[in-house]
């Protein structure tokens, strides 16, 4: 019967959960090698914050980080020095949060809706970190591509992108060319590159705690590795003299 | 037990053991219980280990739980700032977070195959009745909380499930509405509700432990089933619980927390629903409400059915029905290994209930319904061949011992 299980569970694992990411009706989307992922995953501080600057100086006017301050980022390395000079820039506490200037109000009148807060965006969205590195990749103004979505023509005030699903969204392409941020190490500011960086910003925002997680659970598994296999060498010589084992 | 006067009651402190076993026979007890005075067949295998995975499942449930309690805050405008405290700024809270929405899922999967286990070697027939009937018990009580704690971040899916599972009750004839709004404590979903779910996803586990308490006493009363299915006579064919049994959970438990540790470390929220991330909005529908996964095939019995009120009753028996089934399956043969019909409709049913899972999964329209109705039929029928089974299925011959 254990062997029947094994086959069923896997069998359970292979339809299962891949489907919970195929039912939505969201176009596919490419998957990316992000330096956050796999076992030894991490943040580089640079990227990070490169991305914090492409958030600044190009998401920020509409939209927020409410779970995030500057002095968030000294968990991910940055020096207290460091922190209080960025938000200075900004003129800042580091205690606060990074809040958009916008009202409510005014992003209804302009935008229709409000611009949703980005802290958790990499979380909540089918394909997660590849998703908002395609929505900011996805815009498109080619007459062919959004005549075969929209034969009526664009909705009013909608902006057309591949990624978002029914490919009418309400943000303008806030990436419409290079060099729009002067990256701090000199890193050309393409506009992938600036997509890439800010995501990965975003990733963190998510998740400040991922890589403390990551290098403990290496730790934890290895002794549990280790526990378990003394626990099956003890099991045997306990058992070794029961009769049919 | 109770006190006798002609037995001297030792004096002597520094004969501790005995002291105490004198005033609270708490170790003798324990030892009768779950040490080396408890005696199990000796050819239990690795399907025996659940059972005691289940109650390690659930005291990490309760406790994670009890220190997520501290930190949560039941109020529908502080509930979801809350989880996102406890997962920035609470020490380790992210880890606690991450084991205790990990941990009801493995639970749930933990349970899974130890009914599974039941369900394969006749464990629910006589004199186990109660036994598993208590178990049906623990399985329901298990799926309220699960989805009360569910509520409790208040995301999306949080609100939409709530929304859409309580509206459930409204099919009960003449009163069905009322009990809706009594249950929300007003009109929709909201925080009367979410702070009642609190309370009830709080209390219920602790339900639980007095029932687990009931169920291992009336595992007690006739010991384990074993693979072979058979009522042991033999002396020799028993060990003591410990140590043989308590190593061999202890290992299974280290095999265990392997993938478990896995999902907390590197993939929390691989089993959750990216929609949870985003607050409750009572103004915006999801594109599909989909329930947490280990309620997926109930939900799709419940979506096969175009009939609201039938729906609601077939998701429900297709639980209940597990209540009576040690009636429906009267064959003198436990173990599925010498019965050659019943094995093979188990293995179907099996299969068929993860296929279920996949349809709970899919949207409720064309070929998915089709195929949830086909999976529904079939998940009854195999109930309702059970009691021909039992008269006309010729079992392979039984071995008399182990
Ligand atoms: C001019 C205002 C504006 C700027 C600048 C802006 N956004 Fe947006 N953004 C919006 C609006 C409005 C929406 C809501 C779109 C909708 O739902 O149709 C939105 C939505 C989004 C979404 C969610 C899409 C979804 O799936 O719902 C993401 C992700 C996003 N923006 C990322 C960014 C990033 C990253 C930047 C900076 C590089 C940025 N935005 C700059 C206005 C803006
Ligand atoms: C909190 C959840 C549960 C806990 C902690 C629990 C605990 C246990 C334990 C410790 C055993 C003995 C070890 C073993 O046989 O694996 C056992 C046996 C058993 N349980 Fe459970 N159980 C739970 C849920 C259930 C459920 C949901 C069912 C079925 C509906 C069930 C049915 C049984 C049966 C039939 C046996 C006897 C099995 C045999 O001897 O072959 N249990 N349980």
């Amino acid at each position: 019967m254990i062997r029947t299980f094994l086959t069923l569970a896997f069998l359970a694992t292979w339809c299962l959960v891949p489907g919970a990411f195929a039912a939505g009706d969201a176009p596919a989307l490419e998957k990316q090698q992000w330096p956050f992922q796999g076992l030894r995953g991490s943040y580089s501080k640079d990227q990070l914050l490169r991305g914090y600057t492409v958030f600044t100086n190009a998401c920020m006017a509409c939209h927020s980080i409410k779970y995030v301050g500057h002095r968030d980022m000294m968990r991910a390395g940055f020096t207290e020095a460091e922190v209080q000079a960025l938000a200075k820039n900004l003129d800042m506490s580091i205690d606060q949060k990074l809040l958009t200037a916008q009202d409510d109000q005014t992003a209804i009148e302009t935008f229709g809706k409000v611009p949703p807060d980005l802290s958790l965006i990499n979380k909540a969205r089918a394909g997660l970190a590849d998703y908002t590195f395609a929505l900011l990749m996805g815009y498109s103004e080619d007459p062919e591509l959004i005549h075969h979505s929209f034969p009526k023509g664009l909705p009013e005030g909608a902006h057309y992108n591949k990624a978002f699903p029914g490919h009418a969204i309400a943000m303008p392409n806030p990436l419409t060319g290079p060099d729009l941020v002067t990256y701090h190490d000199g890193t050309p500011a393409t506009v992938e590159q600036m997509a890439k960086d800010v995501t990965v910003f975003l990733q963190w925002t998510a998740e400040p705690e991922r890589v403390e997680r990551q290098h403990m659970g290496l730790y934890v598994l290895i002794y549990l590795v280790l526990f378990t296999l003394l626990a099956y060498v003890t099991k045997r010589a306990i058992w070794k003299d029961v009769k049919g084992h | 037990m109770a006190h006798t006067p002609n037995h001297p009651v030792e004096n002597d402190i520094r004969n501790t053991y005995q002291w105490l076993e004198d005033r609270l026979p708490i170790i003798s007890f324990l030892n009768n219980s779950v040490g080396s005075n408890f005696m199990a067949p000796r050819n239990l295998s690795y399907m025996w280990n659940f059972g005691s995975l289940a109650g390690i499942a659930l005291v990490l449930q309760i406790l994670t739980g009890i220190f997520l309690a501290m930190h949560y805050k039941p109020d529908v405008h502080m509930a979801f700032d809350s989880i996102q405290h406890i997962m920035r700024d609470v020490n380790w809270g992210w880890l606690i977070r991450n084991l205790h929405m990990v941990g009801a899922s493995f639970f749930f999967i933990v349970v899974y195959i130890h009914m599974a286990r039941g369900l394969y070697y006749g464990s629910y027939k006589s004199p186990r009745e109660v036994l598993w009937g208590l178990g049906v018990v623990i399985f329901l009580l298990m799926m309220a909380t699960g989805f009360l704690g569910y509520v409790l971040p208040w995301g999306q899916m949080s609100y939409w499930g709530a929304t859409v599972i309580t509206n459930l009750l409204s099919v009960i004839p003449f009163v069905g509405p009322d009990i809706v709004v009594w249950l929300w404590g007003g009109y929709a979903v909201g925080d009367p509700t979410l702070n009642r779910f609190f309370v009830l996803h709080f209390v219920l586990p602790f339900v639980i432990i007095a029932v687990v308490v009931l169920h291992i006493w009336a595992l007690h009363m006739h010991g384990s089933n074993n693979p072979k299915g058979i009522s042991l006579t033999k002396q020799t064919d028993y060990i003591p619980f410990h140590p043989y049994y308590t190593i061999k959970d202890i290992f299974g438990l280290g095999v265990y927390l392997i993938p478990f540790t896995f999902m907390v470390f590197y993939a929390p929220e691989y089993l959750g629903h990216t929609d949870n991330n985003i607050p409750a909005n009572p103004l915006v529908t999801p594109a599909h409400i989909v329930p947490e996964w280990y309620f997926l095939p109930f939900y799709a019995i419940l979506r096969a059915i175009p009939i609201k009120e039938l729906g609601v009753l077939a998701m429900f028996g297709s639980i209940l029905i597990l209540f009576v089934l040690p009636w429906l399956d009267k064959h003198p043969v436990r173990s599925a290994r010498f019965r050659p019909l019943y094995r093979p409709l188990y293995m179907l049913f099996l299969a068929n209930f993860i296929l279920l899972g996949w349809c709970g999964m899919m949207p409720a329209e064309g070929i998915y319904v089709r195929i949830a109705q086909a999976a529904t039929a079939i998940y009854f029928g195999f109930f309702a061949l059970l009691p021909v089974l039992s008269k006309y299925e010729k079992a392979k011959p039984v071995p008399t011992s182990i």
